[in-house]
């Protein structure tokens, strides 16, 4: 027997659940070891501290009403006792007649709306009311009839895409000339403006510098007449 | 009357059969969830919802002599479920009660006194330990179940159940060690 072995043995041995044979067994081990001796005695104790844990006890008694009896102080509840009349108490039962109800209820639903259903190629289709006209398959002829009409329409498109699209680009050439002669116009008109003001400077200038020389020479001959 | 036969007869249809159930069980059923959580309310609200859960499915019981034991199982599941739904408020309780407060007996001027603040430190100190250790501990030290029984009901082996009391057990006298809490508290009258 090994330490681990009797410490499982010494659980049973504190509770009573152990034989008579083991018991002593096990006593002769435990008086050979100090340290289980010493386990037991401390176990021994909180279990007897344990004993001492207070407890209180339930306020009320409980009372499982039958469902006949919660049915009848629920008279005012009168769908409760309406589901209860008509649907089965057990769960088997219950799932068959929810199914039931479903199929009935499924089946009367497609009267009503004339649904009919059909598995083709295509797969699973349900459909309610009038049905829908067959589909007409088409001859070679009338599908060559078709793309070529498709190709000329098509073809007209094009052109038309086209001529749109040279009139725009016409267009904006044309407009992109007239706002550059416009702006070369313009550039003229100033730059002329602006000779037209530096000659007209440059005339006073002149003009001026003519009127100081005459002054000058005005001066320096009266001085020389003076000390003539 | 066995509760095997009242078994049967809930079965058969007599619905008083089943009230006597309840009257024969619910204290046992009270006493064991008061002893894991240490609430009046909770364990009010575990033992209605334990003979509930019984009365729905009473019909899959496959032995009606372990009624007890079916019981206890399924008040076991309903502690554990209580436990996962509040769980993070009971861990912070816990936590809460895990400052070790200190009873002197010598220093004490009442010993009465003494001894009812050491039988709240009991309940804290079943508090304490692992769920699955307080389980064992409860089964067994208050509800007398044999070990087979317990190990039915948890759906373990025996010697783990026996490991997981003797664990319990040893972290309990570790607790009542630090404590200081003693038998010689407890003989105060």
């Amino acid at each position: 027997m090994t330490k681990e072995e009797a410490r499982i043995l010494l659980m049973d041995y504190m509770y009573g659940e152990l034989e008579a044979d083991q018991a002593k067994e096990l006593e002769q081990y435990i008086s050979q070891h100090a340290d289980l001796k010493q386990e037991l005695e401390e176990l021994t104790e909180t279990r007897s501290m344990l004993q001492h844990l207070p407890v209180q006890s339930p306020q009320e008694q409980l009372v499982i009403m039958e469902p006949e009896t919660r049915e009848k102080t629920a008279t005012s509840n009168w769908w409760e006792r309406v589901r209860t009349a008509l649907s089965p108490q057990a769960g088997f039962a219950r799932t068959s007649f929810a199914i039931a109800g479903f199929v009935f209820l499924f089946v009367i639903t497609g009267a009503l709306t004339n649904m009919k259903v059909s598995i083709g190629d295509n797969g699973f289709s349900m459909t309610f009311g009038e049905q829908p006209p067959a589909q007409v398959g088409y001859t070679p002829s009338q599908v060559e009839l078709i793309i070529n009409q498709v190709q000329k329409e098509n073809a007209q498109l094009v052109n038309q895409i086209v001529l749109a699209a040279q009139e725009q680009q016409e267009e904006q050439f044309q407009q992109t000339l007239a706002t550059f002669a416009q702006y070369i116009d313009d550039q003229r008109a100033t730059d002329l403006e602006l000779m037209n003001y530096s000659l007209s400077s440059l005339e006073e200038t002149t003009y001026n510098r003519f009127r100081q020389t005459d002054q000058v020479l005005g001066e320096i001959i009266q001085t020389v007449s003076t000390n003539d | 009357m066995e509760d095997a036969q009242l078994v049967q007869d809930f079965l058969g249809g007599n619905h008083q059969a089943f009230n006597k159930l309840v009257g024969r069980w619910q204290d046992r059923i009270h006493h064991f969830a008061y002893r894991y959580f240490a609430s009046s309310d909770d364990a009010a609200e575990i033992t209605q919802k334990t003979f509930i859960k019984a009365y729905q499915k009473l019909d899959t019981l496959d032995d009606a002599s372990k009624f007890g034991s079916w019981l206890y199982r399924i008040a076991n599941n309903l502690c554990l479920d209580e436990l996962k739904r509040v769980g993070r408020k009971r861990a912070t309780s816990l936590e809460a009660l895990k400052e070790a407060p200190q009873t002197d007996v010598s220093s004490s001027a009442d010993g009465r006194l003494v001894r009812n603040e050491a039988l709240v430190l009991l309940h804290k100190a079943l508090l304490q330990i692992p769920n699955d250790q307080r389980m064992v501990v409860i089964m067994k030290e208050y509800e007398g179940l044999t070990f087979r029984e317990i190990a039915e009901i948890l759906d373990e082996s025996e010697n783990t159940v026996k490991s997981r009391l003797y664990y319990g057990l040893r972290t309990l006298k570790k607790t009542f060690d630090s404590w200081n809490i003693n038998k010689e508290v407890f003989n105060y009258d």
